[in-house]
């Protein structure tokens, strides 16, 4: 049996409800199947609180062995780090987190805010990811923090974190996988592709036909602020809810894998220099890529141009 | 709260410190209560100075099982700035995918997290009932807790072929949507739909909608509960029978003041009939008596809060939500302002939706008692037989008419104030915005959770879940399941843990 204890710090709790989209696996095969049990969900538990106590101290004096800790949300350290804006019992919850991660053999941190800090990393409730403040490493838990299992935080980005991310990597981990992290600690089984990869826009994209209002067809890339070919994710290879996307519904990717998200530029607006947007596709030459794609909107074939293709 | 009472961390289920409710127990009944909102989130500062459509992203990330609730409220006061009528298929398809998230959040909150507190041993294990409870409601093992997340998945799909994800997307914008679904699509969604019906009609209320339709009072409640087995072991008879053997009919009475504010923006042309305009009509009530709504008399106090004080209350376009140091000093214990309407404290939700609204059978049930706990979950759990048979109304409508416009043109959002104001599934949602120059300068939210659970006011009158507990027997204050099942009846957008002061 696999032991897992659910905890949430400062969020919305939107990666537990996507977790319960899950599907492959599915949450109730992953708990059965997989013979993981979740010891506390602060959202699913019905034990009482003093059992709930009684767990965290078995945990905590390592009565009882914890072999995954998920965390949800972020760590919130305001105001002046004293962690008081996130109390529980009266206490700040970070000196709870920082307990748990120390017995813990895994450390998942679930979403971008647990990532990263996510919302209200730069303004005044000092939100902390576990191990990184935006692309800063530290954190809450310190640069050289390492689990038992002698692996860093894993950091299953995304806001919220896509169902299938979460019930894979918690499979992955139970049945003994190993998981290859990318520089900011993300698994690169779903993250070393961009959400670009598989959006049914890219003849759009590849031609350079550009959607300049809401609910035409085209890429959302150039004019209506989509980050698809900036930031990793699986959203337009694994789908939502086993059916789409945002941007296959129009709506542009809003970058939430990166560190740095919620950018502060307004969302729905491609930043540009005379309409070539300034972040350009990840490793990407700027000159080849302003020829490339002139070329490409010249070839773009009519279908396209008329904008009949669907999407 | 008084100095030599001790404090015993006493349960309320699925307890993690977001939202702790401080109990004093006098001779076996609760005196008094503190609801305490234990984190701050910030997000109304994190809005001021960003574009003006930010809070399309940044907003349902308040909530994550209302996340389209928040977008909803969003756009809609984007819509009034912009001085737009978005086209009739892109209400439909805003509709739709509220209906949805509403229904799934109503049957969710039902077995997930109320009903599974009849599992509580301590409480319940010489029920007759108890077994069965057990059987249905266990966390991750119970039967019909695992088919709710099975069949609230499923449902959920409509909103990601819509608007391509749930939770979290954002495919509302000022003038209607950014997605224009096939034709095949919508008939996939329908399918959905259909099946969940029949789910819905055969577990949850045992019967068909229309046949539910007909119970309109409490005598015709109970002839429906002894007209059949399918009724009494249905979700609603269940709980009907376990609630009134538990005595959850008596208690939890709240302020008796009732506020909605409206829902569903019909579109121009279509079958679905309302009042005003929307589907479910905005209102204000004492009793069962129906008042219009103004935003004008809502106002927040800050007197028990967390916050820089102010004067006096003040509209949410006026007030501020800048933090103070954390500390019980002044009486202040909570996060959670205190929104009061013309100075009142007042219930919202699903109970106060159909009170407004003049629902026969919750008009009877308040008007033979109040509102109590079993009213309020009744209503919850019933309210998606309101829902579905439009939600189908409104695909077929779609269905027909695919070529309409789902989006008409805005430009740059211009300058002004205005305000978003629709009903989550746990209630009254308002935001409030003010832009200048295509950037946020002021945003308020006011949510559900901070009408029901707020703290006291400057009159010292106690919010509306603080005042439903007082005067409630507790049997065991060991296991005070009671001030659990009242809190939970209002569905608190939080998960909550009680400590109680013994005298």
């Amino acid at each position: 049996m696999v032991t897992a204890y659910w905890l949430q710090g400062g969020g919305c709790g939107g990666d537990t409800f996507s977790f319960l989209s899950s599907e492959s696996p599915n949450v109730l095969d992953l708990f059965d199947a997989l013979d993981v049990s979740l010891l506390w969900h602060p959202s699913l538990s019905n034990g009482t609180a003093a059992e709930h106590d009684t767990l965290l101290d078995e945990i905590l004096s390592k009565k009882r062995s914890l072999d995954i800790l998920i965390f949800e949300g972020a760590a919130i350290c305001g105001p002046d780090g004293s962690g008081r804006f996130d109390l529980k019992d009266g206490k700040p919850k970070i000196s709870l987190i920082k307990d748990l991660a120390h017995v813990a053999s895994y450390v998942v941190a679930v979403g971008t805010c647990a990532s990263f800090g996510g919302f209200g990393a730069e303004k005044l409730i000092e939100a902390k990811g576990l191990q990184f403040t935006k692309k800063e490493k530290g954190g809450l838990l310190g640069k050289k923090f390492k689990s038992k299992s002698g692996l860093p935080v894993i950091n299953l980005a995304g806001c919220p974190c896509h169902h299938d991310v979460i019930s894979g990597a918690v499979s992955a981990i139970a049945s003994g996988l190993s998981l290859e992290l990318d520089e900011y600690q993300r698994p690169l089984e779903w993250f070393n592709t961009t959400v670009h990869q598989g959006c049914t826009r890219n003849e759009y994209h590849e031609y350079r036909v550009e959607e300049s209002s809401f609910g035409e067809m085209g890429c959302l890339f150039f004019h209506m602020g989509c980050n698809g070919p900036l930031v990793p994710g699986p959203c337009n290879k694994v789908l939502w809810n086993q059916q789409s996307s945002k941007p296959r519904a129009g709506v542009p990717c809003f970058g939430c894998t990166d560190p740095e998200f919620p950018f502060q530029r307004p969302f729905f607006k491609t930043p540009n220099i005379e309409g070539v947007p300034i972040s350009l596709p990840i490793g990407i030459n700027r000159a080849h890529y302003l020829v490339y794609k002139t070329m490409a909107a010249a070839a773009a074939p009519e279908h396209l141009k008329k904008r009949t293709k669907k999407v | 709260m008084k100095e030599k009472a001790t404090q015993i961390n006493l349960p309320l289920n699925r307890a993690e410190g977001d939202l702790e409710v401080l109990l004093e127990v006098k001779d076996g009944r609760l005196e008094d209560a503190w609801s305490s909102g234990t984190m701050f989130r910030g997000f109304e500062d994190m809005m001021k100075g960003r574009g003006a459509l930010d809070g399309l992203v940044v907003t349902p990330r308040i909530c994550g099982i209302c996340s389209l609730t928040h977008l909803t409220a969003a756009v809609e006061a984007l819509d009034k700035l912009s001085g737009v009528r978005p086209p009739d298929n892109a209400y439909r398809l805003r509709n739709i995918a509220l209906m949805v998230e509403t229904v799934q959040s109503d049957v969710r909150h039902s077995i997930l997290m109320f009903m599974v507190d009849m599992v509580n041993e301590m409480a319940y294990q010489h029920f007759n009932m108890f077994a069965e409870a057990k059987f249905r409601y266990s966390p991750m093992q119970g039967a019909m807790a695992n088919e709710v997340i099975r069949e609230t998945k499923r449902l959920l799909k409509i909103i990601a072929i819509i608007g391509g994800q749930w939770p979290h997307t954002s495919f509302m914008v000022p003038g209607g949507v950014t997605s224009i679904p096939d034709q095949t699509k919508i008939l996939q969604c329908t399918m959905i739909i259909k099946k969940f019906i029949s789910w819905y009609e055969k577990n949850i209320l045992g019967c068909s909608l229309a046949r539910w339709g007909e119970v309109a009072n409490n005598d015709d409640l109970d002839n429906w509960l002894e007209e059949s087995i399918e009724h009494r072991e249905s979700e609603v008879g269940f709980m009907l029978r376990f609630l009134r053997m538990a005595g959850l009919d008596l208690i939890g009475s709240g302020p008796n003041r009732y506020l909605c504010f409206g829902n569903f923006p019909l579109p121009d042309k279509t079958d679905v009939t309302g009042i005003n305009g929307k589907l479910l009509a905005a209102g204000y009530a004492e009793g069962t008596a129906v008042d219009e709504f103004s935003d004008d008399l809502i106002s927040e106090d800050v007197s028990h809060s967390w916050y820089e004080q102010q004067d006096e209350p003040l509209h949410p376009f006026e007030g501020g939500t800048v933090p103070s140091a954390v500390s019980n000093e002044n009486g202040r214990y909570s996060w959670v302002k205190a929104p009061r309407y013309d100075g009142k404290v007042v219930e919202t939700g699903p109970l106060a939706e159909m009170i407004v609204n003049r629902n026969p059978l919750f008009v009877d049930l308040v008007e033979r008692q109040g509102s109590s706990v079993l009213s309020r979950q009744l209503a919850r759990l019933v309210r998606p037989a309101l829902l579905l048979p439009n939600l189908m109304k409104w695909l077929e409508e779609v269905a027909q008419d695919p070529e309409a416009p789902f989006y008409e043109k805005v430009g740059a959002i211009p300058d002004g104030q205005s305000a978003g104001l629709v009903q989550a599934a746990r209630g009254a949602l308002g935001h409030w915005i003010k832009v200048v120059d295509e950037r946020i300068t002021h945003y308020q939210v006011i949510t559900p959770t901070a009408w029901n659970g707020s703290p006291r006011d400057r009159q010292k009158n106690r919010g509306a879940w603080e005042e439903a507990l007082i005067g409630t027997e507790i049997k065991n204050e060991e296991n005070p399941i009671e001030a659990g099942h009242i809190v939970r009846s209002f569905d608190p957008c939080l998960v909550c843990a009680v400590h109680t002061v013994k005298k």
